[in-house]
């Protein structure tokens, strides 16, 4: 009897739960998972894609790092919509959709722009690592976004090392052509994601300085930007949405385009 | 036997004036031989019943063909023919006995030198001969021409050959002198382009005979000659360098040989050929890269193969003018593409282009890179010619054609045309068809009869495949071997994209095409136009190349280099200066020539161009180069470079105290390699000269009738002889042929 009244409570417990929950508002991680439908134009054949990378996550010793980030954050809403974007602002043709690529096929260097999301919870194994390293090499361009604080610092830089274990990490200068190509990005600010709706902060962790950074090659010409402390794909992504500041949202858009036109003239 | 039965030798005949001697006119003799043809005709008609019907027909006729024949010998004996001749009168003319001395007379075939068999001749006879009916003077020459007393200074050391100019100055002697006639001892390996018109005109015109006697091997038996080398004068530094190597052999056909090209003892290329048949000529391309900017004097050359007679026609050398100019290039781009970012990126890795470009970011904006200030292009796409005009190439990527105002196309058009510089369109969206260019007037440049419709750029894969052309264009050179070559540009990655260009123009040149799906169409197309060059890439997608091959692969960089630098190579600065032989190979005589343009490069007038000549030892000379009346803006001078070595002119042209241009050119003279080759006995040269000037050719070992020949000349102090032909033995006998013929017929067919 105790058995079954324990059973029953639970239950009810489980159900107002569950109705509770449906009745709360979608949050904005939960959009971003909704099933968004291809563009029509989805198929056409462009001169650039946004190229997502897909890639191993951390797993060592920390559960709560490998449950969190993974390279799907924000995917696809946007990714499209900061697509719509580069065609808005730029005269660059582009895809309406993403493309996922890896460091497991050589599908990769027929994108010689990619993003990826969350490198502070990537773990390349050597061999990724130097297909990324030739990638980068003979042209490819790398864009890291939404990674905070010095412990996901720590777990990027632990991959990237096996990337390029011989080139540094450096501050970019504000006189960058990078900050320049179309836009002229002098004044940057912290970009955040949308944890500051919960925390009513624009940092998390103790990332409370954005940075704005990237590993060059021989002949100084960016191969792969760092936007440390900062959530651009969270503002692509809620650019549309009335409670995300427009000044942010403007910002990491600008910071895209003129990272893609900077790939496609250096 | 001749002499025998005609009394005279046969060059009487050939250079004497028929006659007849008799009172009575030649048409008296005509018609005394149609009238007795006549009345023996009537005869034998009237006769014909007399011979039983055994004679008749064709049998009657033969009879009396016979029967005329005979009447008109006999008549035009009659009549006294005769020939009249003018000949030498003795001792009172001089032959000029002129001998080469030259190295290649001493070469040694059959057991002497071709030396030791002209002097045995002239020693065994044929010197004291001639001197018993004229006077004989003694000739030597190489490079001059110099009298001599005796032939044993004939030592064979001369460094070339020059039979045309000697033979000339012997012709000027016989202003003062009474030559009767030239007698040429040589091997006719002539070094400075054979006897000119203007010579053999000047013996003709004084009517002095020139018997050739000819020495040495008209073929040898086992020898590799490089015949020439075809090389750019100049070129950019770290170009890749083509030379067409041009060989004859005899003897080793389709044995290996080795090409090896050489600057400053280092080696630059290396290449194995397999030698083509005996006797022609074969060309082979050998490709280096030029090096550093400087002066390159390239030694080519042969490895000598086992057996060879005469090794020392296997190397020339071929100066070349490595520049150290950086020309610069403007590069507009429609909208941002992968291709533009790694063209840059392949002209980064190029020490001597500069590209500028400007690319449409957006609508509105546009971002400049490369640029030398701050204000270049700052407003755009050049708009006046000064400013447009110092580029020497221009791309045009993915730009519509209405990008462009009236203006500024037809200022590309003359900076092609009138500038010389080099424009190459690329595909895109708005590239070629898609941009409207095929109703542009710069249509008419390109190398293609772009479609006349929308839709022809596609963001397809296409291979790409090397054309009988790319195979032999630098540009396509990713291998030195040509083989190598092939299959390299066989595993390329495919192209992201492709654009239909249309059919090439006659004289346009297809050395890439694309393949999609089985079909062909033209992928990279050049032509010149003008003073200039243009080339369409119908293609963006050659990034691929870059991306999808190993980085240590340098396919991409390569090609768009050699592309580049073959679009703004040639284009000219205000003045070029040139000369048509680099490399003085035993000659003195170098032709300084300069093409001076202006602001605007039209041909520059009322400007003075002065050539400051450094030679070997820090000598300096200053020449006054003259305006050239047929073409406008050109001025020519002749200078004679008096010592061997390396000589360097800079020219300057200046209008009043402005300077127009300058540019430097570089020259060189080397002795003693002439007479190394073309070796063989040019009997062609020999008997040509003899037989255009009245003369005779002879072999040196068949000199007997020499002297003879040389009396019948028209030149020098002669008399008129005049000789009957009637009592020649040869009359005689025509005649007892023609009756004994007669005789017998009648005998065979019983009418006697």
């Amino acid at each position: 009897m105790r058995v079954r009244n324990v059973i029953v409570a639970l239950v009810a417990i489980l159900t107002l739960m569950s109705a509770g929950y449906a009745f709360q508002r979608r949050s904005f991680f939960e959009e971003d998972e909704a099933n968004i439908p291809l563009p029509p134009d989805a198929s056409e054949k462009t001169e650039y894609t946004f190229a997502r990378l897909r890639y191993p996550s951390f797993r060592g010793g920390a559960q709560y790092w490998s449950s969190r980030g993974n390279w799907t954050v924000d995917y696809p809403k946007a990714d499209r919509q900061f697509v719509q974007g580069v065609r808005r602002l730029s005269r660059i043709h582009t895809k309406s959709v993403e493309q996922v690529v890896d460091l497991q096929t050589d599908d990769l260097f027929n994108y010689p722009w990619i993003y990826v999301v969350e490198p502070g919870h990537w773990d390349l194994p050597d061999d990724q690592a130097a297909k990324l390293r030739e990638y980068l090499l003979r042209g490819g361009f790398l864009m890291t976004d939404d990674f905070h604080g010095t412990f996901e610092w720590d777990i990027f830089t632990a991959s990237m090392s096996r990337v390029f274990p011989d080139r540094p990490i450096v501050d970019i200068d504000n006189k960058d052509a990078v900050f320049h190509v179309l836009y002229d990005l002098d004044e940057r600010f912290q970009v955040p994601g949308i944890i500051m709706f919960y925390t009513g902060r624009t940092y998390e962790y103790d990332g409370v300085e954005g940075k704005w950074r990237g590993i060059y090659d021989d002949k100084g010409r960016l191969m792969v930007a760092v936007c440390h402390n900062m959530d651009l794909g969270d503002a692509w992504e809620w650019a549309d949405h009335p409670q995300y500041p427009e000044k942010y949202a403007s910002l990491a858009y600008r910071v895209g385009i003129n990272y893609i036109i900077y790939a496609m003239t250096h | 036997m001749f002499e025998f039965l005609f009394k005279y030798p046969g060059s009487v005949f050939r250079k004497g004036d028929w006659v007849l001697l008799g009172s009575w006119p030649a048409w008296a003799l005509f018609l005394c031989i149609v009238a007795g043809a006549a009345a023996l005709a009537f005869t034998a008609w009237r006769q014909r019943g007399r011979t039983a019907g055994r004679v008749h027909g064709w049998r009657l006729a033969a009879l009396w063909a016979l029967q005329a024949a005979m009447l008109a010998v006999v008549l035009t004996m009659l009549w006294q023919p005769a020939i009249t001749i003018a000949s030498l009168k003795p001792q009172q003319n001089i032959v000029a006995v002129v001998l080469d001395d030259s190295k290649s007379m001493g070469l040694n075939e059959d057991g002497s030198t071709r030396r030791d068999k002209v002097l045995n001749a002239l020693n065994g006879g044929l010197l004291e001969n001639l001197a018993t009916k004229f006077q004989v003077r003694l000739f030597r020459f190489s490079g001059g021409l110099e009298r001599i007393e005796k032939l044993d200074v004939i030592k064979s050391e001369g460094n070339a050959t020059r039979v045309g100019d000697n033979l000339a100055q012997v012709a000027a002697e016989s202003a003062t002198l009474p030559i009767g006639a030239i007698v040429l001892f040589s091997d006719g390996a002539d070094n400075t382009g054979g006897v000119d018109l203007e010579t053999v005109n000047a013996l003709r015109r004084q009517r002095i005979p020139v018997h050739t006697v000819g020495v040495g091997r008209e073929k040898f038996a086992k020898d590799i000659e490089v015949a020439d080398v075809q090389t750019s004068p100049r070129t950019l530094a770290d170009s890749r360098l083509a030379a067409a190597v041009t060989l004859r052999q005899r003897g080793y056909t389709d044995q290996k040989a080795r090409i090896t090209v050489k600057s400053e003892n280092a080696t630059l290329h290396s290449q194995d050929i397999t030698l083509k048949a005996e006797g022609t000529m074969q060309t082979e391309t050998v490709t280096f890269n030029a090096g550093a900017a400087g002066v390159k004097n390239l030694q080519v050359s042969v490895e000598p193969l086992q057996g060879e007679e005469n090794p020392n026609n296997n190397r020339v050398s071929r100066l070349v003018n490595v520049e150290n100019r950086k020309p610069r290039i403007l590069y507009i781009e429609g909208e941002p593409k992968w291709e533009f970012k790694f063209i840059r990126r392949a002209m980064e890795e190029d020490r001597t282009l500069q590209l500028a470009s400007m690319l449409r970011t957006t609508q509105n904006k546009i971002y400049r890179q490369g640029i030398a200030t701050p204000t270049e292009l700052e407003t755009g796409f050049p708009s006046k010619v000064d400013e447009l005009f110092s580029y020497e190439a221009i791309i045009i990527g993915g730009v519509e054609a209405g990008y462009f105002t009236q203006t500024q196309v037809e200022l590309l058009k003359q900076f092609v045309d009138r500038r010389g510089g080099g424009l190459l369109f690329l595909a895109g969206r708005g590239g070629l068809s898609e941009g409207g260019w095929h109703r542009s007037p710069l249509a008419e440049l390109m190398p293609v009869t772009l479609p006349d419709r929308k839709g022809t750029f596609h963001r397809d894969p296409a291979y790409v495949e090397l054309t009988a052309a790319g195979r032999d264009s630098l540009i396509c050179r990713l291998e030195e071997n040509p083989d190598k070559n092939m299959e390299r540009w066989k595993k390329l990655p495919f192209l992201a994209d492709y654009q239909e260009a249309g059919a090439p123009k006659a004289g346009a040149v297809v050395l890439v095409d694309a393949q999609v799906a089985g079909r062909k169409m033209p992928l990279l197309v050049t032509q010149n136009y003008g003073r200039g060059r243009v080339a369409v890439m119908a293609t963006q997608g050659t990034w691929r190349w870059q991306m999808t091959q190993p980085l240590a692969d340098k396919s991409h960089e390569m090609f768009w280099q050699q592309l580049l630098r073959w679009v703004v190579q040639d284009t000219p600065g205000h003045l070029v200066a040139m000369t048509p032989k680099p490399v003085l190979a035993d000659d003195s005589k170098v032709v300084l020539r300069a093409e001076v343009r202006d602001r605007n490069y039209l041909p520059a007038v009322d400007t003075k161009v002065m050539a400051n000549i450094i030679g070997p030892g820090g000598a300096a000379e200053q020449v006054e180069l003259l305006p050239d009346p047929v073409t406008p803006g050109t001025f020519v001078s002749e200078w004679r470079a008096e010592k061997p070595g390396a000589y360097v002119a800079e020219m300057v042209a200046k209008k009043g105290e402005e300077e127009q241009g300058r540019d430097v050119l570089n020259f060189r003279r080397e002795d003693g390699v002439a007479e190394n080759f073309g070796a063989e006995q040019n009997k062609e040269l020999l008997q040509k000269l003899a037989m255009e000037t009245g003369g005779r050719y002879y072999p040196v070992n068949a000199l007997g009738k020499l002297p003879e020949e040389i009396s019948y000349s028209e030149a020098g102090i002669t008399i008129r002889e005049t000789k009957d032909l009637w009592n020649m033995p040869a009359i005689f006998l025509l005649l007892l042929l023609l009756r004994g013929s007669e005789w017998l017929l009648r005998r065979r067919w019983g009418v006697v």
